[in-house]
């Protein structure tokens, strides 16, 4: 279907909202608590735009397309309102770019960018919020969040793992965890959904922290090494130190949504280890010694060839892993049943 | 999985057995979870232990270790009795005799029966099969809780006969799902990292697959199917076994009854280790090989429900760190055979040229969703749901299956149960999780006991406490919990310095060599 | 504590709903009764098992309403004094501040003893009988400094005493109070000797779409304040839809200044009843509910009561009534908040559409109603759409309640026809008392007025809008010569920043800076930015869909008008 947009025509599918028709179309609206996961919200206001023919503000985020719809996202009245509604938020929060870890990535900022807010112009509020560092895993600091709900919206109806809600009211509202505990005290199992679905600076990967600034991050599409659900996972890496820094879930995960869970999305340590095996190693009176590859590929084949001599192919066993890729126990069944002449190759499967 | 995982959301109700899925496979317990809450599934869970899923179970049932047999027979019983099998599955997909050889099986299994042998009550019995009968799909996800028994096959055969008995093979939402617990689990199995068969499950011994294979290698190869691990390792034992090559598994702590396998580790004339750390296993190694981890790699792994998704190279390797197949080429050029893959594309090319169900898939049709196999042509889209209209064989076969105990069960000396798997922080023997600091923090070794036990010992949380079995003890930290059942205590195996398979048995499955990891018996004592 | 006595009792309660969540909020307030009126984080936890739902949702619901104690523990006695608009305009402040000599305490802490603790709170619904405090469950009405003293004897002694109820009301209908003054007017004896459950009993021989006509005939706008044609509401409802219809019964009465429906609910609960009964009847409700604000518990026992006599006497046939009390949200009288705090949640307005005559209550089908609308209908049924169209005029049909507070000499509720002027009402509330600077007539969320525009005004929707304010819940507060409007402004905002219920930003972080400004302001800080950042935001506000429900419009708009009406006020308080 076609709709107008800003007085240009525009495409629109059946089922698309005006906010998801206008992003479509290259055309930004500011918008925080809507995300493709956990849907529209209505809650934060910042994409009211006018649409002919209904009365007041609509929320693009919640108004479907229609054919022949015409809508003004840069009205004077919507652009005071969405200016309303940025720079009110930026007032009563603590929304120090420099040093935050969302810089770059901070949904709050574009739309202040996109309105032209330079600096918050609302300052009466005086906002200072204990920040919770008791989890492992996640930074949370309350003093910049928006109530966008996301977070809650996530934890309970994408991983529903229950944890995160809203408590108090007004504009006191802010997120708990349980019945107000510590995070670290909770019930959380740190599975990271809400961090990934933070549009600001509020829930933030700890081990991230002062670890690179997201634009010198090269993103890359990986899969979980972990359990067999085969999850998605972008790799965030610092190509100067050759280190991953950050994991989030593929949104486009057709397993997982984005989803992961603790052990994918923190536990890429092993990774980078400094006790990762760097160099082949031959023992040698009980001991052992850093070898070239020539050395110990050689003693490899001149020991199975000794031994198949000796005892026959079926004397050697071959435990292929379950961690390694489809092309690398391709080649080992390979290797074995080739070079070894055995069928003599199993792996953990059973364990 | 014979189903894949988006359509979990087109169950009516589903069956955990045997698998606590929030800690071993949290992203799909949290698609289940979505389901439920979202009202369009009903779950039933019938684990041991109350797990996590059990609080979004409209029916959940506790059932000793052990028993999955006879409770699935029970459930097979009341809903045959009642009417509420899919006769018209039964009669178009099942061989005729095989259901009614399981029918005058289940027949023994009343509900009164059932709960002598499992503990689970006859109305809660009553209340599963009615409600998984009745509905119109239902899905049943299982993992090692179903498997790893001496009854291991038994026990996918019987969850098998279930599904099939109310027709949910070949239907979206339905299927018998085991949720593979390693990433590439699947792939290994797939590419024929298996004693009898090459890659596709082509079996060794038969003749013609060894012809095919032959003229595609271009090499003599052995008709004779190989040694199991398990079997292996008590060759090795014995003395039989004389050589291990071992790539990228750490059998030192995964393995049942350790005492056992490092003996027969010490007992070896020559070991290769192929890992990324110095495991336990590598230590005891003649020649180390430093491998590569997924995130220095390119290539592929075949998830659970048989999706093969690309991984991309990240970060580069450490030192002179080679991946895998590149130490294999090495290896095999040594041995003359003349190998020239320049990159995992190559080799995945190959790979479709001998593997039936990999045949249509390239490095870019895979793209960033992946094929499920079976994918035999370039144009076909991949196969979510196995077993559409028919299965592969042709009619299915259903087993008349009686229960059997368990090899070990509780004693006067012994008495209670030990069961043995996963906890959410870590993975497997720990090579990868336990490099991350703040997973150690989060979760230690323990040993999981109920409130009632705990008390009768005098312990509380945190304090030591020494388990025994007849194969050896571990010590280790209490965690006293509501969730565990009185007589039942849980070892999550992952921590070296409490093994919890120095406590395992090594009795076997007949069929599949699988040990028997989630049964045996001990004592618990203060420490 | 939570013991197992008060465990039966949740459960008892889990399957009086048809979703167990509905149970929560009652629960938590057994479990704060039974544990000296407040609620630890293992009350909260324990309820939370009991009903299954996570800790943290509950703890959201009991930290959103106001009448849970979380964050603090109270005296034994929690004296909450009203301070909103008409109870300050009629000596509240003073009660306060006698109150907190008295007892030697701040307004918000508790005395050492450990017997009282002092409150200021927003709207009770007294506004006709102010200044009024609430202690614990009671209200005590008509306060002066001497009943004050009383009170706090009678208190120390461990005694409540018998509540005094001074009224004064008057009709000129003869509908909605026809019963008032009658002895026992809560019984159904009363009630039918007078000639009530009549219009049911022919409603019961009528077709429901007959009803559903005669409403719509009648043309009755709904009494709540949004004023939209009740029949026209009920034409909404989602028809053959296989799930089950609600009726919902909106007593949240809440807007500062409007005390009308607990004159129905209180001294004649069978009307409601019997009104309820016609429209489930119409609309194919089994299941109907009134959400009463949960400060008027001992009028939520008289439905209670009223309900049980009704179904005792086969009035209600197949309908079933539930009473669900809220606990303190103004935002519940919105009819999407009120349905969420129904189901148990924080109650916080939904996105329309979908509207609840589509999807409502669980879910399913459901027509929201205001206590008065739901009580005009008998009369519309009984006598006929013409019958109610001989008052008033086009678009302003039937008879009305008026509740009149502030400066006028006999403060309370007056039945008149729609279209009555100003002046009468005022007349028939006495008279102004001394000299008057302006009124607000719809409830506090309409704009004010100054004192010589009230001369034309007649009471219905037209002419209000004509005079650029709305009828609203035809709550009138006349505010005295004395008042300073830019603290009239302020006691209106933290009014409803009190009450924003922080679901969109707009409204709640809106609302608090204008508190902040304007406190600015009337500290003598003020300064000309502040004054043009106020009318930024509540111009910006007041356009219809820049915040998610009409809250914001309901802040914005009076406070525009306050500025606009009275700037020299407000310019004198800067520098």
């Amino acid at each position: 279907m076609q709709i107008m947009i800003n007085g240009n025509r525009m495409e629109a599918k059946e089922g698309q909202t005006v906010l998801q028709a206008a992003l479509a179309n290259g055309v930004y609206i500011p918008h925080l608590c809507y995300h493709e996961k956990v849907g529209a919200a209505g809650k934060c206001r910042a994409c009211v735009v006018e649409i002919d023919g209904m009365r007041g503000l609509q929320t693009s985020c919640s108004v479907l397309a229609k054919e022949g719809m015409v809508v003004n996202t840069q009205t004077e009245t919507a652009l005071q309102a969405q200016r309303l509604v940025i720079d009110l938020m930026l007032s009563t929060g603590k929304h120090d770019c420099l040093a935050c870890e969302q810089n770059g990535h901070c949904e709050l900022q574009d739309a202040a960018y996109f309105l032209g807010i330079e600096r918050p112009s609302i300052l009466y509020a005086d906002i200072d919020r204990e920040i919770d560092t008791t989890s492992e895993f996640v930074h949370v600091d309350r003093n910049k969040c928006i109530s966008c709900g996301r977070c809650v919206a996530a934890c309970n109806g994408t991983v529903v793992n229950q944890v995160i809600d809203f408590g108090m009211r007004g504009h006191s509202t802010e997120i708990v965890f349980n019945t107000n505990k510590k995070m670290a005290d909770s019930t959380c199992v740190q599975c990271g959904e809400c961090s990934q679905i933070c549009p600001v600076g509020a829930l933030i990967d700890k081990n991230s922290i002062g670890k690179g600034r997201i634009w010198e991050l090269d993103k890359v599409s990986s899969v979980c090494p972990y359990c067999g659900v085969g999850c998605k996972l972008e790799l965030y890496v610092d190509r100067k130190t050759n280190k991953i820094v950050k994991v989030e879930g593929a949104e486009d995960g057709p397993t997982n949504d984005g989803m992961l869970c603790i052990k994918g999305r923190y536990g890429y340590d092993f990774v980078g280890h400094p006790d990762r095996l760097k160099t082949p190693l031959i023992k040698e009176n009980g001991q052992f010694r850093e070898a070239t590859w020539d050395e110990a590929i050689d003693l490899v084949v001149s020991k199975f060839s000794a031994i198949k001599e000796k005892y026959g192919p079926d004397s050697i066993m071959a435990l292929s892993s379950a961690k390694v890729t489809n092309e690398e126990n391709y080649t080992f069944q390979k290797l074995v049943r080739t070079g070894f002449q055995t069928n003599n190759v199993d792996h953990c499967a059973r364990l | 999985m014979t189903n894949d995982i988006p359509g979990i959301k087109k169950s009516d109700v589903a069956i955990i057995i045997g698998s606590d899925t929030s800690e071993g496979h949290p992203v799909i317990a949290a698609r289940i979870k979505q389901a439920v809450m979202e009202g369009t599934l009903k779950l039933i869970v019938i684990d041991p232990k109350e797990i996590k899923m059990a609080d979004f179970a409209e029916i959940y049932a506790q059932h000793r270790p052990g028993t999955d047999v006879a409770v699935l027979n029970g459930i097979m019983h009341l809903i045959i009795k009642n009417g509420w099998e899919d006769k018209e599955f039964i009669n178009e997909r099942v061989e005729p005799e095989s259901y009614e050889a399981l029918k005058a099986e289940v027949a023994n299994y009343t509900s009164d029966y059932v709960e002598k042998i499992s503990g689970v009550p006859a109305a809660k019995l009553e209340a599963i099969a009615e409600l998984f009968g009745k509905a119109k799909v239902g899905a049943l996800y299982y993992t090692m809780g179903i498997t790893q028994h001496t009854t291991g096959v038994d026990n996918v055969k019987s969850t098998a006969n279930l599904q099939m008995l109310c027709g949910n093979m070949g239907v979206p939402g339905g299927g018998v799902n085991p949720l593979r617990g390693q990433s590439n689990v699947q792939g290994a199995c797939d590419m024929g990292a298996l004693p009898v068969c090459y890659t596709a499950y082509q079996p060794v011994a038969t003749e013609a697959v060894q012809q095919k294979m032959e003229a595609f290698w271009g090499v003599k190869l052995s008709n004779k199917p190989g040694c199991t691990m398990t079997v292996a390792f008590d060759k090795a034992y014995e003395g039989e076994m004389k050589a291990f090559y071992i790539m990228g598994e750490n059998p030192l702590i995964s393995d049942p009854d350790l005492h056992h396998i490092e003996h027969a580790i010490d007992n070896l004339e020559f070991l290769v280790v192929q890992d990324i750390f110095l495991t336990e296993t590598a230590q005891k190694a003649d020649v180390v090989l430093p491998a590569t981890t997924y995130a220095e790699k390119d290539g592929t792994f075949s998830n659970t429900e048989r999706r093969v998704q690309r991984l991309s190279k990240a970060v580069n390797a450490p030192g002179q760190a080679k991946h895998d197949w590149e130490i294999h080429q090495l290896v095999a050029n040594k041995l003359g055979l003349n190998w020239n893959y320049g990159c995992a594309e190559d080799i995945f090319k190959e790979i479709t040229q001998c593997t039936p169900s990999y045949a249509g898939m390239s490095f870019e049709r895979l793209g960033r969703k992946g094929l499920h196999w079976p994918c035999p042509t370039a144009d076909h889209p991949g196969t979510p749901v196995l077993h559409i209209g028919k299965f592969s064989k042709g009619l299915g076969t259903m087993f008349a299956i009686p229960f059997k105990a368990p090899a070990e069960v509780p004693d006067g000396e012994y008495p209670i149960y030990l069961t043995t798997g996963r906890i959410l922080q870590q993975f497997h023997t720990g090579t990868m999780s336990r490099k991350t600091p703040g997973f150690n923090r989060l979760a230690g070794p323990h040993v999981m006991m109920s409130v009632e036990d705990a008390e009768a010992l005098g312990v509380g949380n945190g304090e030591d406490v020494k388990v025994s079995t007849r194969r050896g003890s571990i010590v280790t930290k209490a965690f006293i919990t509501k969730r565990m059942p009185k007589g039942t205590a849980f070892v999550p195996f992952h921590f070296a310095e409490a093994p919890a398979n120095i406590l395992t048995n090594n009795a076997l499955d007949p069929i599949a060599k699988i040990p028997e990891y989630k049964v045996c018996a001990c004592k618990l004592e203060k420490a | 504590m939570v013991d197992q006595n008060l465990e039966k009792k949740i459960l008892e309660l889990k399957n009086k709903y048809p979703r167990k969540e509905s149970a929560l909020m009652p629960a938590l307030m057994l479990a704060q009764k039974a544990n000296s009126n407040y609620l630890s984080e293992e009350d909260i936890e324990k309820v939370s098992a009991i009903i299954g739902v996570p800790p943290g949702k509950s703890y959201g619901v009991t930290t959103y309403y106001s009448m849970y104690n979380v964050l603090g523990k109270v005296g034994k006695y929690h004296l909450q004094v009203d301070t909103n608009i008409p109870a300050t305009l009629m000596g509240a402040l003073e009660i306060v501040k006698h109150l907190e000599k008295r007892l030697g305490i701040k307004a918000g802490e508790t005395t050492p003893d450990g017997l009282f603790t002092l409150s200021t709170v927003e709207c009770l619904g007294s506004c006709g009988t102010c200044p009024v405090i609430q202690v614990n469950d009671t209200y005590y009405e008509n306060m002066t400094p001497e009943k004050v003293d009383q009170l706090l004897e009678s208190l120390k002694k461990g005694v409540y005493p018998e509540r005094a109820v001074e009224y004064n009301y008057g009709t000129a209908c003869n509908v909605l109070l026809k019963n008032r003054g009658a002895k026992d007017a809560t019984s159904i004896a009363t009630y039918q000797a007078n000639g009530g459950y009549k219009a049911l009993d022919k409603a019961l021989k009528m077709e429901p779409q007959a009803i559903i006509d005669e409403v719509k005939n009648a043309g009755i706008r709904g009494r709540g304040g949004a004023g939209f044609p009740a029949g026209v509401k009920w034409g909404f409802l989602a028809k053959n839809t296989g799930k089950p219809v609600y009726l919902v019964c909106n007593a949240d009465e809440g807007e500062p200044g409007t005390f009308k429906d607990r004159q129905i609910m209180e001294y004649d609960p069978h009307l409601l009843v019997e009104g309820m009964a016609i429209s489930a009847r119409a609309l194919g409700a089994k299941l109907a509910f009134i959400y009463i604000r949960g400060e008027f518990g001992w009028i939520a026992d008289i439905l209670e009561k009223a309900i049980a006599e009704a179904k005792a006497d086969g009035k209600l046939a197949d309908l079933d009534i539930i009473v669900h009390r809220g606990a303190g949200a103004y935002v519940c009288g919105e009819e999407t908040a009120l349905i969420e705090s129904i189901e148990g949640k924080r109650g916080q307005p939904r996105m329309k559409p979908p509207f609840p005559a589509v999807e409502g209550l669980y879910g399913c089908p459901t027509i929201v109603n205001n206590v008065e609308t739901l009580a005009s209908v008998p009369f519309v049924v009984e006598h006929g759409a013409d019958a109610f169209k001989k008052w008033g005029r086009e678009n302003n049909y039937g008879f009305k309640l008026f509740g009149v507070s502030g400066a006028v000499n006999k403060p309370g509720v007056y039945e008149y026809p729609m279209g009555v002027s100003f002046k009468e009402l005022i007349a028939a509330a006495g008279g102004y008392k001394g000299k008057v600077k302006a009124a607000i007539v719809g409830g506090l969320s309409t704009p004010i007025l100054k004192v010589e525009e009230l001369e034309t005004l007649k009471m219905d929707y037209t002419s209000c809008e004509e005079h650029g304010t709305a009828l609203g819940s035809g709550g009138v507060m006349v505010i005295g010569e004395e008042f300073s409007i830019p603290e009239i402004a302020l006691r209106t905002i933290q009014f409803y920043a009190h009450e924003s219920c922080g679901k969109c930003a707009p409204c709640a972080q809106g609302s608090h800076t204008v508190v902040l400004i304007l406190k600015k302001l009337l500290a003598g800080h003020g300064e000309p930015k502040d004054l043009e950042i106020l009318e930024r935001i509540v111009n910006t506000i007041n356009v219809v869909g820049s915040t998610l429900c009409p809250t914001g419009q309901a802040y914005a708009a009076p406070v525009k008008a306050m500025v606009e009406k009275f700037r020299g006020e407000f310019e004198a308080l800067i520098k």
